[in-house]
């Protein structure tokens, strides 16, 4: 597969998982597609570390350090398997996995160059001694325990938004 | 209700389950749903190739597990992990119990685990002072009603949404409202807290790799995630025969495990997790103890039933089985109802227990089918129908109708008469025996089917 095969495949099944794909070519254009998901969202947690994180110019008076009670968490991904359309979050990436998890709205930053094709691309790299923790993220959280009506944002975030750069 | 050890009244559970008009509705259509869902899912796609290769590598590892257990206590140990090992459920129990209560903790979180409820976790660490809060949506809502779970994968799915709005009202002072959204609203809001405030959280697992000591967890909600980050304390139960060789593995199990259970590509949540939080690393719990639980399993794997242990509980087979959609889960008083229930409950339970089990099947083969691993069910099946009938546990007039049939179908006027017979009688014996199962019987054919085809 070509590399646009593989970012098409992502959106595809990302999509087909209940996120939300926008497809920026430069910083420019992710600083305007991030601000444009946070207007209205509330306090905002980021773990401002890579570059592309630090560039947002993010509205200073609504972020915060608290990612358990932030509305929304936006950070920049290890990378994402186009098979199944999953982020690839780890431990490793000094920053809590599971500051994803807990604001109602998710949104991930992920460079194009690393999509995985597939999972055995992915799983084929960790050998004996993975990182604590590796989480792949397909999708909102969901349940259909009630009648098998499906609902979103059970206990995880309700709204999956993924840029890809 | 499980832990006697009387006989499982099967067919007095079936025939009230038969009469109750609103569970069949329900059943049917979860069960066509996720039916019609898992075919989509695995449509044009090397299916069968995958089913092949994981039966193989499933049937590989039962030949070797004791080999691959040490190889994943030795890997998880070095990853910061401490392993035990319970031969019997109660020990099990034990131990869980002792290890939250040398740390004074009281309140625990657990996420969905079929083996804890084998093990009756839950009752156990009550009994002890520890509360256990199932966090799982379908299973909190069990939980509120002190219910057992009704199918391994929606585990409160004999439940409607009036009724849940009902229970939400009357344990948790809510507003009554049946709207699914709203409901579950309430329960992430209560469940929050919880998950934020537990001083340790209990989790089975879906698969354990050997050679690197990770425990696999799938969920939909984000509830394992939340039970495995947020507590310091991290106590997962699983049964022996969970592990698979390696990480490189594990997408072949991926492709196969949410496709048969839900129709997904992948859960919301897949989560690969191997020992406690090393330096640097902000997530992953200070304690991590796996309980690796047997209670049974290495007798059934030293018998002729040992394919059942191939199974990765999706419960594709429930879904599939002509009896589990009109009679659902409770009817079959044990943990683990559909096909792959029957035969793992006379497995682990005993023939003299849960024999009557065996009466839930029409060895039509529709779950061997959908199984993901190849489980044989139906040779599975067959072979405990067999030793029932072996055992004279069948009821009498069973075995003396048998006995009798065979005698009439050797000679066939006799067998003639008795399709007479049978067209005159029968209508007569269902009414004056006015017994539930016998007038659910059909009819006999006006016309014999050998008449119809010729």
């Amino acid at each position: 597969m070509t590399r646009g095969e593989i970012i098409e495949l992502f959106i595809q099944n990302a999509a087909k998982a209940g996120a939300e794909v926008q497809v920026v070519k430069d910083q420019e254009g992710l600083s305007r597609v991030a601000l444009e998901i946070l207007k209205g969202r509330g306090s905002i947690f980021c773990p401002n570390m890579t570059q592309r994180e630090k560039a947002l110019s993010l509205p200073a008076d609504r972020c915060t350090q608290a990612y358990a009670s932030a509305s929304l968490c936006i950070e920049e991904v290890l990378g994402a398997v186009a098979e199944t359309g999953s982020l690839v979050l780890s431990s490793q990436a000094g920053k809590p996995v599971q500051a994803g998890l807990l604001p109602g709205h998710h949104v991930a930053i992920l460079p194009a160059e690393k999509i995985y094709q597939n999972l055995d691309d992915l799983f084929g790299q960790y050998g004996h001694s993975p990182p604590t923790n590796i989480t792949l993220e397909t999708g909102p959280s969901r349940t259909a325990d009630i009648e098998l009506t499906l609902t979103l944002g059970v206990h995880g975030p309700g709204r999956l938004s993924i840029i890809v750069v | 209700m499980r832990t006697s050890s009387e006989q499982i009244p099967f067919r007095a559970n079936a025939v009230q389950a038969l009469d109750d008009p609103a569970l069949r509705a329900t059943l049917r259509n979860i069960t066509e749903i996720f039916t019609q869902k898992r075919a989509d899912a695995v449509s044009s796609l090397p299916f069968e190739e995958w089913r092949d290769q994981a039966s193989a590598l499933r049937l590989h590892v039962l030949d070797n597990l004791e080999d691959y257990i040490g190889r994943f206590a030795g890997n998880a140990t070095r990853a910061g992990a401490t392993i035990y090992r319970a031969k019997e459920a109660a020990a099990a129990r034990e131990i869980v119990a002792s290890i939250l209560k040398d740390r004074g903790a009281t309140k625990v979180v657990k996420s969905k685990s079929m083996v804890s409820e084998e093990i009756h976790l839950n009752d156990y660490l009550e009994s002890q002072g520890i509360e256990a809060v199932e966090t799982d949506l379908g299973e909190y809502i069990n939980q509120l009603a002190r219910e057992a779970p009704s199918h391994i994968i929606v585990p409160a799915i004999h439940k409607n949404r009036r009724q849940i709005g009902e229970l939400f009202a009357e344990k948790l002072g809510a507003d009554y409202t049946e709207d699914p959204t709203a409901l579950t609203k309430i329960a992430r809001e209560i469940l929050r807290q919880e998950f934020l405030s537990a001083q340790a959280g209990i989790t089975g697992a879906n698969f354990a790799v050997a050679e690197s000591g990770s425990i696999v967890l799938f969920t939909n909600e984000g509830n394992g995630r939340m039970v495995t980050t947020l507590p310091p304390l991290h106590i997962a139960v699983l049964s022996i025969e969970k592990v698979i060789p390696s990480l490189t593995d594990l997408p072949l199990f991926i492709r196969l495990l949410p496709r048969s259970a839900t129709g997904q590509i992948l859960t919301s949540y897949m989560s690969v997790i191997t020992g406690t939080r090393k330096p640097g690393e902000f997530t992953g719990a200070q304690e991590l103890h796996i309980v690796l639980v047997d209670n049974g399993r290495s007798r059934v794997l030293a018998g002729a039933y040992r394919e059942m242990l191939k199974c990765i509980k999706c419960g594709a087979c429930l879904n599939a089985c002509p009896i589990y959609r009109v009679v659902g889960g409770h009817t079959y008083g044990a943990t683990y109802p559909g096909p792959m229930g029957v035969v793992l409950t006379t497995l682990l339970d005993g023939m003299e227990r849960a024999h009557p089990l065996l009466d839930a099947t029409t060895l039509c083969g529709a779950c061997a089918e959908v199984c993901p691993v190849k489980v044989p069910l139906v040779q599975l099946l067959r072979g405990l129908r067999e030793e029932r009938v072996e055992k004279g546990l069948t009821p009498w007039v069973e075995r003396k109708g048998m006995i009798g049939f065979g005698w009439v179908a050797k000679w066939p006027l006799l067998f003639h008469l008795g399709q007479i017979a049978g067209r005159v009688f029968w209508p007569i014996a269902k009414r004056i025996a006015g017994d539930k199962i016998l007038g659910r019987m059909p009819d006999f054919a006006s016309r014999p089917f050998r008449r119809r085809i010729s």
